[in-house]
């Protein structure tokens, strides 16, 4: 143990050479060399003490990289509103953006099956059921799209991106809507224009 | 000692009159951390743990992983026991929670090799070549090292009501009674201890946790919108009834998946979802 | 350690009958404890701050643990995301196609069904199968994992193993589906 402040300064000293030969940024350096970086004292001993031990005590502390990156959605820093024994505030009762709108989606999600398979069976579907699936087609995507906006894009986090985006959804599902009418008035229908590219 | 431990209490204030100098506890010392087993034995069976570290003493520094070696013949066979043996022989400044060591109190849930669990009833996988990798429960605040905030969950957890709300009294005037088969609904709920495994695991959870009440939460609401004794189921529902509360569930079902004590939330929100649309 | 024991019982014993006196000499420390040099004395606070405040300001400074990147890969979640993925591509397409149609008139573009046949046609066979599989891939997964999706809305299939063996069948089955629409 008496040996450590003589053998420390070795140690030391072996991580600047490395780094005089080595250009690469000091976190791609081995860990024995990062872990020099940190100067643990505790560490280096550990790492003399033994032969048996001197190369598994080294790598102790690497940099953590999946926090050091690019955050997926990084949310704010933390605040606490109230005191720690107040519930959190209960939401507005709206089942129109709850339970109704949740049954509304389940039966669009139903209604679409037949009208997703029927094709496969008789080729295409006629005009009526041609317009129907595709009002379905634009009510499931405007949902989908909308859950989307509403999962990722919190409104207290990043306002002015979820106005942006709801805005844009909604323009959007408007030009889709109006584009499909155009298509099933002056065109074949979606269903029988699928059938024909997937055949030519 | 023991009636020293029992008296103590009472006598808080007053310890020292007792207690000659020489009794004085000192100062806990944090000594240098080590990272490798000390003695290991004679063939040792030699783990990698990979352990999530920050310190909000020096909270400009980044979360670390700092690796440690235990010798599994010494150690016990679950992973609170070797998050203990860390602490006490090689890292005293590896802070964790722990109670019960039995999987009761829900203390020591964190992320072991990327599944939410408790410690204390996660077992060392004993494949020495792999290492495991112990992190906080994900997406949560963390206030040191494996240690997570769970304020706002306990917050949640009241704006529900986890209590028996009910108005007229038996006719009897004795306790409010159900039937086996009322009691029955109860079963899978009401063993759930808070542990948060679940919500932490829940993806919409993560993106939205300041308004989706998460799995464990609404497992809780279930069991008392389930409970026949209760007589404000119709309240319970308009508190659920808008988008956020419940409706962020997409039935991803890693909280299923994930809950250590066999629970399924995923069903109880499923269920919610029933009674609110019906 | 012994007269400590007897000292402290004998106390305990003088509280129960005369609470007020022992209360008087716990709250004055008595000269000999000053003598041992052990007393602690507590000012009211060590700083003027809130400690609310200080509560409230560590919070600001804590990291996020880290999540979809280190959640073990399951068929669960893994399957979920792929779902809405799928989703996004298939309504994505049919948003941006739909709006291209709309303004085709005024961009000179032709998207009619005759001149989007016309340029499939066109396509060596590779290509043709390769879009073609590409289209209905997400839309076999979407559709079918949509079907599981409902029935777990019936409060059906939600065990565990149910869980794991619907997500692998619904992998399985779309993916033969699609390639077989592919060469349809």
């Amino acid at each position: 143990m008496d040996d450590i402040p003589s053998r420390t300064p070795e140690v030391v000293t072996n991580f600047i050479r490395v780094r005089e030969v080595d250009p690469r940024p000091l976190h791609l350096l081995s860990n024995s060399v990062t872990m020099a970086s940190f100067a643990r004292p505790s560490l280096l001993r550990i790492a003399t003490r033994s032969p048996l031990r001197q190369n598994v005590g080294v790598s102790q502390a690497v940099a953590f990289h999946a926090s050091a990156r690019k955050q997926i959605l990084p949310p704010l820093p933390q605040t606490i509103e109230g005191t720690m024994n107040d519930p959190v505030p209960v939401p507005e009762t709206k089942p129109s953006q709850g339970s109704y709108h949740w049954t509304f989606e389940r039966a669009v999600c139903v209604g679409l099956i037949p009208l997703s398979v029927a094709p496969f069976a008789a080729g295409s579907l006629n005009p009526v059921m041609d317009a129907v699936l595709c009002t379905l087609l634009v009510a499931h995507s405007h949902i989908g799209f909308e859950a989307a906006i509403v999962d990722y894009f919190r409104p207290k986090r990043v306002p002015k991106t979820y106005a942006f985006c709801q805005w844009l959804l909604r323009a959007f599902t408007l030009t889709t809507a109006v584009g499909l009418y155009e298509f099933e008035t002056n065109d074949v229908g979606v269903t029988e224009a699928l059938r024909r590219i997937w055949n030519a | 000692m023991a009636s020293l431990r029992t008296t103590s209490r009472l006598f808080a204030a007053s310890r020292p009159l007792f207690r000659p100098a020489a009794f004085a506890r000192s100062y806990a010392t944090v000594e240098a951390t080590q990272n490798v087993e000390p003695n290991p034995s004679e063939n040792p069976k030699m783990k990698t743990f990979k352990v999530y570290r920050w310190n909000p003493d020096t909270p400009a520094e980044k979360p670390t992983m700092q690796s440690y070696q235990l010798d599994l013949n010494k150690t016990g066979p679950m992973m609170l026991d070797a998050l203990i043996r860390i602490k006490n022989e090689l890292d005293p400044t590896l802070t964790f929670r722990r109670s019960c060591r039995e999987g009761i109190c829900g203390s020591c849930a964190m992320n072991i090799d990327g599944v939410n669990t408790l410690a204390c009833l996660c077992r060392i996988p004993t494949d020495e070549a792999s290492e495991s990798r112990i992190y906080p429960l994900p997406h949560t605040y963390v206030v040191k090292d494996l240690v997570p905030d769970l304020t706002l969950f306990y917050k949640q957890y009241k704006s529900i009501k986890p209590y028996l709300q009910r108005d007229t009294p038996t006719e009897d005037g004795l306790e409010y009674r159900q039937s086996p088969e009322d009691r029955k609904k109860l079963d899978g709920l009401y063993e759930c201890i808070l542990c948060a495994c679940c919500s932490t695991s829940c993806p919409s959870y993560w993106w939205n946790s300041e308004e989706y009440l998460g799995p464990a939460i609404l497992l809780q609401s279930y069991r008392w919108l389930a409970d026949s004794r209760d007589e404000r189921t119709a309240e319970r529902k308009a508190a659920l009834d808008n988008n956020m509360s419940v409706y962020r569930c997409h039935t991803i079902l890693n909280c299923t998946r994930t809950c250590p004590k066999g629970l399924n939330p995923g069903r109880a929100i499923a269920e919610t979802k029933k009674m609110l649309a019906a | 350690m012994f007269s400590q024991k007897v000292a402290q019982q004998s106390l305990r014993r003088l509280a129960v009958q005369q609470p007020n006196l022992v209360q008087s000499m716990v709250m004055r420390a008595s000269p000999a404890t000053m003598a041992l040099g052990n007393v602690q004395k507590r000012h009211t606070s060590s700083n003027s701050e809130d400690p609310t405040q200080i509560l409230a300001k560590q919070r600001l400074n804590r990291p996020v643990s880290p999540h979809l990147t280190i959640y073990k890969p399951q068929i669960g979640w893994i399957g979920s995301s792929l779902h809405r993925i799928s989703g996004v591509a298939l309504s994505g397409t049919l948003y941006l196609w739909a709006t291209a149609y709309l303004a085709s008139p005024a961009l000179g573009w032709h998207l009619e069904s005759a001149s989007m046949v016309a340029a499939m046609g066109a396509l060596p066979l590779a290509a043709k199968v390769f879009l073609k599989t590409t289209l209905a891939l997400p839309f076999t997964y979407h559709a079918m994992n949509g079907v599981r999706h409902l029935t777990w809305d019936l409060g059906r299939g939600l065990t565990n193993s149910a869980i794991i063996k619907s997500g692998w069948t619904v992998v399985g089955l779309s993916v033969t589906s699609a390639i077989a629409l592919a060469f349809l």
